[in-house]
């Protein structure tokens, strides 16, 4: 029997310190599954699945990781999986846009577009923004499986444009793979 | 998830820089609509073009909507109707013309091309009665577009149908002098026009294709030029060399190229018919942002028609080509940058200086798609000097085994210098000065063919 832990981990960044990370891994027997990390200001921030020994408890994980070398203490949380791991990777939903809005830094802007798109029963599937010389820009992946007119969608984003003082654009997530990938995203035999 | 700059890149070019698709053009044939007599056959083709194009506006702009990319224009073409009336009178193919206008009204397109013949090696009679019908077809329409194939490098110019060209031309712009000769913007004159182009005038839909086919038309001269800025501003003095603006340009192209693929692909999808081919040229707008010959000036010429011109026309229309082959399954049409003088505000004004000259104009189109587009000149050059402008086009084309076409405005009452506009689309320039005029009269005059040149012999 193996256990399956949901491990995320935050610490200042540095060089090295994936190779310290998955070599705590490594000393307790642990198996990676997927990966994500990323850096944001200065901060190292990863999240991933790995499989370990049924005798392996979140604490021994902890204890591993309190050891990697950082100018901060890495903040490390560990959660186990109650349902097994998918090892096939789930497609994008169909129905996958792009939604990028621009505008002058304020607060609220994400609160703003993030309420949005929850009245209108739309998922979040994932998110990035950046702010440069004061210009806030968010870039969300959504879920428009749950939408039935999108007319009436371009409408209220033409309106939450204008209301909001935002510039936005929402395309279907096709048109960043036709622009971007070399394989097509209309041939059906690659899909 | 895509990277977010790649993202802002392709957001950018929508949002900054008029990236749309120029023309989705729906092309229906007609064959099958010929009936015992003329107003059989007229009714027949509107039953057909009204079934057939009944959801394609609204499937466009639906497509359109989904995807977040603006569908400019729905079009359709038809099978050139000189097969479909053949037999007809003059009168007969002013009835279909009718016909035809009517049905690309009744389904909502701006534009249905299709009248049309091919003489490249002789006329018929019908031939003959469709030529002749022109003047009056393209008076009594607005939405029809009129084409005469008189060229091919397989076959040689057809030297007695560019004589009547010239008189056609003629005759168009006085018949619709009341709005400037405008006629003579909807008829072009082709050699090797192609049967999937879905770019008007010249759109058909050829006697080799499918029943129903989609062609589209992409854009992206504003998308090119500011590209183009980028990288020179972002690059240092001395290390931007042209072959590094060449690839960039191939790599927008890509870009451009696969927007035009998925939504037509898409609108084929939705409407059950088969895709055609993407047609890759850059394809002006009088919209300020929107012109070749910006890009031109962006590359290093002060003003379009300065020396130089000619080479970066080249240099812009094969890294197109390049770029956009690799991003389309099937590419057709023209496929190259157009310079229509009306249509684009930089050589219209380029004409305006006196930098663009209607010779230089004719070199410029040694090397791209695809000819002397939308040149107005003066209402009072004769129909030989028209004839021998278009001969001269047809033999570039002929020879260099390529598409070139001419259309030629001839705007009553109106000199070189003198200003026309035509509105939308169809753009505004200064006339251009056509020299030498009356001076080519005996050439046109002999009639007859000029020969297939020696390289078409490959069988």
């Amino acid at each position: 029997m193996t256990r399956q832990f949901v491990i995320s981990v935050m610490s200042k960044d540095r060089p090295g310190i994936i190779a310290d990370i998955s070599g705590a891994i490594y000393d307790l027997g642990g198996d990676l599954a997927d990966l994500n990390q990323s850096v944001l200001g200065g901060y190292f921030t990863m999240i991933l699945i790995a499989e370990f020994e049924e005798n392996i408890t979140p604490e021994d994980i902890v204890a591993s990781f309190s050891h990697i070398r950082s100018e901060t203490r890495p903040e490390v949380t560990v959660k186990e999986m109650e349902a097994a791991l998918e090892i096939e990777k789930e497609n994008l939903p169909g129905e996958t846009y792009i939604l990028t809005v621009r505008a002058e830094n304020r607060k609220g802007l994400v609160k703003t577009v993030g309420d949005f798109l929850y009245n209108r029963n739309i998922n979040v599937l994932d998110l990035a923004t950046t702010r440069e010389n004061n210009q806030y820009t968010m870039i969300f992946q959504i879920d428009l499986s749950l939408v039935t007119n999108m007319k009436k969608l371009r409408n209220d984003a033409h309106l939450l444009e204008k209301t909001g003082d935002l510039e936005l654009l929402l395309q279907h997530n096709d048109v960043f793979k036709a622009t971007h990938e070399i394989k097509t995203p209309f041939n059906p035999h690659f899909s | 998830m895509l990277r977010s700059d790649q993202i802002m890149e392709t957001v950018e070019m929508v949002q900054k820089e008029n990236l749309d698709v120029r023309t989705v053009t729906m092309g229906i044939n007609l064959l099958d609509c010929r009936r015992g007599n003329a107003t059989e056959t007229c009714e027949r083709v509107e039953e057909k073009i009204a079934k057939t194009a009944e959801n394609f506006v609204f499937k466009c702009n639906e497509v359109a909507d989904k995807i977040g990319i603006p569908v400019i224009n729905k079009r359709i073409s038809v099978t050139p109707a000189a097969y479909v009336g053949a037999g007809f009178t003059s009168e007969d193919f002013v009835d279909l013309a009718i016909s035809l206008d009517d049905a690309a009204e009744n389904v909502g397109v701006d534009i249905l091309g299709g009248f049309t013949a091919h003489v490249e090696k002789g006329m018929t009679e019908t031939d003959r009665a469709l030529i002749a019908a022109l003047p009056e077809a393209l008076a009594k329409t607005t939405r029809l577009c009129a084409s005469i194939n008189v060229g091919s490098s397989q076959k040689g110019i057809n030297m007695d149908a560019v004589a009547l060209m010239g008189q056609t031309v003629k005759k168009l712009a006085v018949q619709t002098a009341d709005q400037g000769g405008f006629g003579a913007a909807r008829f072009v004159v082709f050699c090797n026009q192609p049967g999937d182009n879905p770019f008007m005038a010249g759109a058909i839909h050829g006697v080799e294709e499918a029943d129903v086919v989609l062609n589209v038309g992409v854009s992206g001269p504003g998308v090119i030029a500011r590209s183009l800025e980028r990288v020179i501003v972002g690059s240092k003095p001395g290390n931007l060399k042209l072959d590094d603006i060449a690839e960039e340009i191939k790599q927008i192209t890509f870009r451009v190229t696969r927007c035009g693929e998925l939504i037509g692909r898409m609108v084929s999808q939705e409407l059950n018919v088969d895709f055609g081919v993407v047609d890759l040229s850059l394809a002006p707008t009088p919209k300020i942002g929107d012109s070749v010959g910006e890009i031109l000036q962006l590359l290093g010429v002060d003003d379009v028609g300065a020396p130089g011109s000619t080479a970066i026309v080249a240099m812009l229309n094969d890294a197109v080509k390049k770029g956009g082959i690799f991003a389309s399954k099937t590419v057709g049409g023209l496929s190259g940058a157009f310079i229509p003088v009306m249509e684009d505000a930089v050589l219209a004004d380029a004409v305006g200086k006196g930098a663009l000259t209607i010779e230089k104009l004719e070199a410029m189109t040694c090397v791209c798609s695809v000819g002397l587009d939308m040149v107005p000149i003066p209402g009072d050059v004769d129909a030989a000097t028209i004839a021998a402008i278009i001969a001269d086009e047809m033999a570039i084309g002929m020879v260099n085994n390529k598409t070139t076409a001419a259309r030629l405005i001839p705007v009553p009452g109106k000199k070189a210098g003198d200003h026309v506009s035509f509105g939308g689309l169809f753009g505004e320039s200064p006339i251009m000065e056509v020299r030498n005029v009356n001076k080519s009269g005996r050439f046109i005059a002999w009639g007859g063919r000029i020969p297939a040149p020696i390289h078409s012999f490959k069988n």
